[in-house]
């Protein structure tokens, strides 16, 4: 009796909590998940700071801001992270070494760092969606991007050009919404680390919502370059709060750095 | 003074972009922080550009002699967070500027403060502040 109350009373508890506004699916008026909504930023807009005001700013690196060590400690924390990463892309053995010298020699290779797009798989998951029927229009603050993804059963585009975003179309297995991406330039890299890619490359990233959260999935094929196909880490992003949020436009790219740099120290 | 502190936590969340922030270039490779040196001149330009803002500088000597000096920081996105605007970094005032120059021997620099002629200060770094000294 005991044992039966309390399944009752766990089976009451979940069902009260899918029926909660945080996990309910929202969904548009043909029955897809809606994945429509900001999904970057913070809840309240960015202050100003007064004329005359001081202020400090520190961007995080784990020394003492006094550190003389404080340049070479980003590095090295950074290329531990790159150390550690356990997903890296499946090359061809062949290809490690051009890997590696492209990984070291990244400052003056990595297209991304000299302002040109990240380009589709690197750009990650969308900073805002906006779902129509038939098209979903994704939105990347960084260097103001934008992606239309026709949901509505055409083919790709046999007459599309190569490009850094590619030619893409959408659709929904159950509730989840798949874009399939081919003729992206070979101009673009996968990562810092010197993850370069033929223009075979196809991508396919997935997109659901579970409540506030999307979860953004990518695979990557290119059998170019790779011994099979590469599943990126999936990356989980919170629905921002305010219905009120806005992206803010980027300020333009404007590399100057690339002539000064004397050494090979990178991240 | 008001104090903001990103973790990196928060700098990767809030970035909305697919590189984290300061995914640029490594600072090591092109300053030098064993170098600092402080430039008392003119804001004559403000590039509130990615990857890095610059300030624009004319610095005169003794003699009146006008040498043109450039001084980076952080990603515009990076300070905007932080509360700054374009306009708040001196465009045409007369400011003091501690920072850490290139090796290459040109007239650039890598910013840590700026001080302005009525003694605000903005300061744009780099580091822990749990691990400070108190």
């Amino acid at each position: 009796m005991a044992r039966a109350m309390s399944s009752l009373v766990a089976a009451m508890a979940i069902a009260a909590l899918c029926a909660s506004p945080a996990l309910a699916q929202r969904r548009t008026a043909d029955g897809h998940p809606d994945l429509s909504g900001v999904w970057a930023g913070r809840e309240e807009a960015v202050k100003a700071l007064a004329p005359g005001q001081s202020t400090r700013i520190l961007f995080p690196v784990r020394t003492n801001p006094d550190d003389k060590r404080i340049f070479d400690e980003m590095d090295r924390a950074a290329k531990e992270r790159q150390a550690a990463e356990p997903n890296k892309p499946p090359y061809k053995p062949e290809l490690a070494g051009k890997v590696q010298l492209l990984s070291d020699k990244r400052q003056f290779n990595d297209p991304a760092f000299y302002c040109k797009p990240l380009g589709v798989p690197r750009l990650g998951p969308p900073s805002q969606i906006v779902q129509t029927p038939g098209l979903v229009v994704l939105l990347y603050q960084g260097r103001n991007t934008f992606r239309t993804i026709p949901t509505d059963g055409r083919a790709h585009n046999a007459d599309a050009d190569w490009t850094w975003n590619g030619d893409s179309v959408g659709r929904w297995e159950d509730d989840t919404l798949v874009i399939d991406t081919a003729k992206l330039v070979e101009d673009s890299w996968l990562g810092a680390d010197g993850w370069f890619h033929s223009n075979k490359m196809h991508v396919v990233e997935r997109l659901s919502r579970k409540g506030d959260a999307l979860t953004w999935a990518a695979t990557v094929e290119d059998p170019v370059v790779f011994t099979k196909a590469w599943e990126m880490t999936p990356r989980n992003l919170k629905l921002n709060p305010n219905p009120k949020a806005l992206l803010e436009e980027d300020p333009p790219c404007l590399e100057q750095d690339g002539p000064h740099i004397v050494t090979d120290d990178h991240h | 003074m008001k104090y903001i502190l990103w973790t990196g936590a928060m700098a990767v969340a809030l970035s909305g972009a697919a590189a984290p922030a300061l995914a640029h270039h490594s600072l090591q490779s092109e300053y030098d922080i064993n170098q600092s040196i402080t430039l008392k001149g003119t804001v004559t330009k403000v590039d509130w550009v990615n990857p890095h803002v610059y300030v624009y500088l004319d610095v005169k000597d003794d003699k009146g002699a006008v040498t043109k000096w450039a001084v980076t920081t952080l990603p515009p996105g990076n300070l905007r967070r932080g509360g700054l605007t374009r306009d708040l970094l001196g465009y045409g005032e007369t400011v003091s500027i501690l920072a850490f120059r290139a090796r290459d021997g040109a007239n650039l620099a890598f910013l840590r403060t700026i001080t302005f002629a009525d003694g605000h200060k903005l300061e744009i770094w780099l580091g822990d502040a749990s691990k400070e000294n108190p």
